[in-house]
This record gives C-alpha cells, sequence and structure tokens, in this order.
C-alpha cells in the first residue's frame, strides 16, 4: 500500500480548495418518552483536507452524534453534510471510524481483521493481506498479526481499530473518543501514536474527546461545544508546532491555550447550572 | 456438599496464604496438594463404594431382590444383551433416531432462527405460532404421532425433531438478535454490504449462541427419544427396557437405564468437545 508521507499539515491557505468536510446548519433531533430533544442545533462547521479537528465538549453534547451524521450512521434532522462535496446518505468507505470500544471481528485475527474493509471492497484475498501487513507494522503490532483480539490489551485492541479504519485509505478519519477506555499511561502513548501515524498518512481527521488535553495535543483547531442543546461555543486554532508530541503539554503556549478553552467552558458551565437553577 | 466443599477448599488455601505470608511462600503449596489429592481419591472412591453398599442393601434380604437386583445381576443381563446380539442393534437403532432427528431438527431450528431473528417481517409471522408451540412437552404428541405415522420410524423421528427444533430455533433467534451492535457499524464502516452482513457478521456473532442451544438439545433429542420408543418401536434401548419390564427382568431394565444414561454423557461430553472446536476464536 501506498503511505505516501503526509502533504504539509492543512491550514488556512488550503481554505480556497473544497472543503473535505462541510456540515452546515446541523440539527439533530431524538424521540424519548418525554418527547422530542434537541441533541444538536444548528451546527456549522468546515474541515479543509488533511486537517486535524478536535470536537470537545462535555458528554451529552452531541458531539457523538455529530461525528455518526458525519459517518452516515445517524441522519440528520435538519442540515446537510457534504464529505468531498458529496452529500452523506449512509457509510461510505472514504470515510472511517474508530468509535470509543475497538468493536474488532471476535472470529477474525488481527490480521483477517484490518484485511476485512480491502476485501468488502472487492481486494484479493492476497492483497488485502498485504495491505493488512503494512499496518500491522505501521501500528507496531508484528507479532500479534495472528492473534485473536480477546488476547489483546485494550490499548493494542484499538491499535488494531485504527489500522483496519484505515486499511481502506478514508480521505476522512473520524475517531469518537477511542482512547476515552484505556487509563492515563496507554492513552498518552496512544496520542503520540496517532500523531506519529498522523505525518504518515493524507487523511483529514475529525476527533471527537472530552479531554481538553488531549484535544489540544492532537488538534490543528479545537470546536468547543456546549452540552443541551449541542452547539460550537467557540473555535480554537492550535498553533502549536509540529511534529508535536504529548510532551508539549508543558509549554508556556500550550498552558496559555489550555486557559483560553478552560475560561470558555467554565463561563458555559456556569450558564449552564445558573440557568438549571432557574428552571 | 460440592459448595461445601469448595468453600472448605477456599478457606485452606487461604488459610494457606496467611501462613505464607509469615513465612515466606513454604506452607502453602503442601496444604493444597494434600486437600486436592484427597478430593481425587474421594471421587474415585465415589461410584465402587455406591456400588458396594447397592450390592449389600440389595442381597440382605431387608428388599425384594426381583424388584431390586444387586449390580451383580444388572452386570450379568448387561452381558447377555451384548451376547445375544440384540444390544447392538438396540443401540444402533437408538442411535439413528437421535442423530437423525438432532440433525434435522438442528438444522430446521437454526434457518428459522436466523431468519427469525434477521428479518421483522418473517419474525411476527412465525414467533408467535412458535411461542405457543414450544412450552409444549414433546411428550404429550405421542398419542397424535401414533394417529398420524403409526408405529412407523417416521413418527419417532418426528418427536426428536420437534424437541430439539424450539431449542435450537430460540436460542438462534436470540443469537442473532443479540449480536453486538457496534459490529455491525463498525462493518457497515469498512464497506461491507447489507446483503453480506449476515454470512460476514451475522452468523459468526450468534454462533456461541447456537452452539449453546445445539449442546441443550443434545439432552433433549434423548429425553424425546424415550417418549418416541415407548410410544411403541421394534428396537431400541428404551424399547428394551420396556420389554423388560413386562417380562419382570429388573436387572435388564436397570442395566437398559445405565445404557442410556452412560451414551447420553459420551454423547454431550462429545458435543463439549466439538463446541470448543466450533467457537474457535474463544
Amino acid at each position: 500500500m501506498n503511505l505516501a508521507l503526509a502533504s504539509s499539515p492543512a491550514s488556512v491557505e488550503s481554505a480556497r480548495t473544497q472543503p473535505a468536510i462541510q456540515v452546515s446548519n446541523l440539527s439533530i433531533v431524538f424521540d424519548t418518552k418525554r418527547g422530542q430533544i434537541i441533541a444538536v442545533d444548528r451546527v456549522s462547521f468546515d474541515v479543509a483536507p488533511g486537517e486535524f479537528v478536535c470536537i470537545a465538549g462535555p458528554s451529552g453534547c452531541g458531539k457523538s452524534t455529530v461525528l455518526n451524521t458525519i459517518a452516515g450512521l445517524e441522519v440528520p434532522f435538519e442540515g446537510e453534510i457534504l464529505v468531498e462535496g458529496a452529500p452523506v446518505y449512509s457509510p461510505r468507505p472514504d470515510v472511517g471510524m474508530v468509535f470509543q470500544q475497538p468493536h474488532l471481528f471476535p472470529w477474525k485475527s488481527v490480521r483477517s481483521n484490518i484485511a476485512h474493509g480491502p476485501r468488502m471492497l472487492g481486494k484479493s484475498t492476497t492483497e488485502a493481506y498485504a495491505i493488512a501487513d503494512d499496518l500491522i507494522a505501521m501500528v507496531g503490532l508484528k507479532r500479534f498479526a495472528d492473534a485473536y483480539p480477546n488476547t489483546l490489551s485494550g490499548g493494542m485492541q484499538q491499535r488494531v481499530a485504527i489500522a483496519r479504519a484505515l486499511a481502506n485509505q478514508p480521505r476522512v478519519l473520524l475517531m469518537d473518543e477511542p482512547f476515552g477506555a484505556l487509563d492515563a499511561q496507554t492513552r498518552a502513548v496512544m496520542q503520540d501514536n496517532l500523531l506519529a501515524l498522523r505525518d504518515r498518512i493524507k487523511a483529514t481527521i475529525v476527533f471527537v474527546t472530552h479531554d481538553i488535553d488531549e484535544a489540544i495535543v492532537l488538534a490543528d483547531r479545537v470546536l468547543i461545544m456546549s452540552a443541551g442543546p449541542g452547539r460550537i461555543l467557540r473555535e480554537v486554532a492550535v498553533k502549536l508546532p509540529r511534529p508535536r508530541s504529548s510532551s508539549v503539554m508543558v509549554e508556556p503556549a500550550y498552558l496559555s491555550l489550555k486557559k483560553d478553552c478552560l475560561d470558555v467552558i467554565r463561563a458555559e458551565g456556569l450558564r449552564a447550572f445558573n440557568q438549571s437553577d432557574a428552571d | 456438599m460440592e459448595i461445601a466443599t469448595r468453600a472448605a477448599m477456599q478457606e485452606a488455601t487461604s488459610a494457606g496464604r496467611d501462613i505464607a505470608i509469615r513465612t515466606g511462600g513454604r506452607a502453602r503449596r503442601p496444604n493444597s496438594v494434600r486437600l486436592r489429592r484427597l478430593n481425587i481419591l474421594v471421587g474415585a472412591l465415589s461410584l465402587p463404594l455406591f456400588i458396594g453398599l447397592w450390592e449389600l442393601v440389595s442381597r440382605s434380604g431387608t428388599v425384594n431382590m426381583v424388584l431390586f437386583p444387586p449390580p451383580t445381576v444388572v452386570a450379568a443381563a448387561v452381558l447377555e444383551w451384548i451376547r445375544s446380539g440384540q444390544f447392538f442393534s438396540d443401540l444402533l437403532a437408538s442411535l439413528f433416531r437421535v442423530t437423525t432427528g438432532f440433525i434435522i431438527g438442528g438444522a430446521l431450528g437454526i434457518l428459522l432462527g436466523v431468519l427469525t431473528g434477521q428479518f421483522p417481517l418473517i419474525s411476527s409471522l412465525l414467533s408467535p405460532l412458535f411461542h405457543i408451540l414450544r412450552p409444549i412437552p414433546p411428550i404429550a404428541f405421542v398419542p397424535i404421532v401414533i394417529l398420524w405415522f403409526g408405529l412407523s420410524e417416521a413418527g419417532k423421528l418426528f418427536l426428536v425433531v420437534w424437541g430439539v427444533f424450539f431449542t435450537v430455533w430460540l436460542s438462534t433467534h436470540i443469537g442473532v438478535q443479540k449480536v453486538d451492535r457496534g459490529l455491525i457499524r463498525a462493518a457497515l464502516m469498512l464497506g461491507t454490504p447489507r446483503r453480506q452482513m449476515l454470512q460476514e457478521i451475522v452468523l459468526l456473532g450468534a454462533l456461541p449462541y447456537i452452539v449453546v442451544g445445539l449442546r441443550t438439545a443434545v439432552s433433549i433429542s434423548f429425553y424425546t427419544l424415550v417418549a418416541a420408543e415407548l410410544a411403541g418401536a421394534f428396537a431400541g434401548i428404551v424399547y428394551r427396557i420396556e420389554i423388560a419390564q413386562q417380562n419382570l427382568q429388573t436387572g435388564q431394565v436397570m442395566g437398559g437405564l445405565a445404557a442410556l444414561g452412560l451414551i447420553s454423557f459420551i454423547a454431550d461430553r462429545l458435543f463439549a468437545a466439538l463446541a470448543e472446536r466450533i467457537v474457535w476464536w474463544r
């Protein structure tokens, strides 16, 4: 497989070209027993090709719902989503997804799990296995190529899930709190792995997390969402140098960014608290 | 009793652990090894003890030896059964009914379980009917089976198939419904076409449930075999038990029971071993 070195991280200059993802006026409404609940309220944003965007926000703010809608797993109530200029109606092979749980097929070895996507897209088993072996090397699991998922640790399982999502060479990679279920140490290692990986693949990445540190370490841009109903509060551009690693977390530039983000979140939290008190 | 033994063992090992902490890990092992050896010894003595007691009680004169023959008499009856050649024809007849019924009932159960589990419309059509028929004990069908099939093999197969089918159908249906939605979503994101979802994800996801259903059905096929052969047959283990009962050959009756228990035990063990290979990723 040709995993060419990445084009330079996309930035404002590439805004002139077509955005990889366009979300316009997206609203999502859930039917519950208590009536309809607006999960996401008129959310709009663009993601440039090759850009790494994190959506950060408290649980229940609809950030995962937004991601699922981009993936085509959920249908918008209102608004439109374009990926590479084409509207999304259902899952597409050029959009890959990594979930919070690895969701590996337990009956397939690591290699067969990763080869699943290419095989479904019509590649021969030999070709699919060749793609899988490249990715297995890339995520550092050569020794475990023939292992079954239940014999792997949580971090290793999630590395397999990432490799599996990359096997179809998606233009867009969606990640839904992929490290949320891991312990703090493993999570830091996984973040560094992802940053290194990201420099080798061309995909545009949208990464959902509730961890503001994770968002700043990884992203070119952080979208901070608020809950009830889900809206985008603020957009924070992260201009920290790349290549980056989690060690960036002690630098002054990082800390001031984090302070900005926390201020926004605190103000919103206070507002929500006062509002619920007034109800 | 087993629970009591296990609790005793746990107590013993935890006591051993306390000592181990104090003495640097030397005291624990001999203690638990001795306990394990004792358990094996008691286990090995269990059957001989029971049979010896049976022999004593039977020959003590306190019970009627014709109705409660000692194990030696039972063994003689079994040997005679084997020597006459009838044992093997009985065994074959019974095994044929059980395996054929199991295979037909199992295949139908899996097929319809996948259909009702996967397609809500088919489930709406068939599930109410199946849920009404399922709780009826297969033995209750003996009279109507005799009316429909007489004493033919078809009637006996019908009973076994009936018993096996509902168990396998239900477990397959539940297995298909319980397939992890996350796996389906992951497969969708990887470009798995919906029409390939069944073979790629659903069947394998349901496989552990199907195997459990099949294993339960192994015992059920033996239950229904009893009903089928009591309803009238010309060969078979249970048929032989019934004939022996009519001739007051109690030894033969007990030998037949033992044979039935042994065969059904072996079948269950074989299937358990097979099941581990069927669900290969565990």
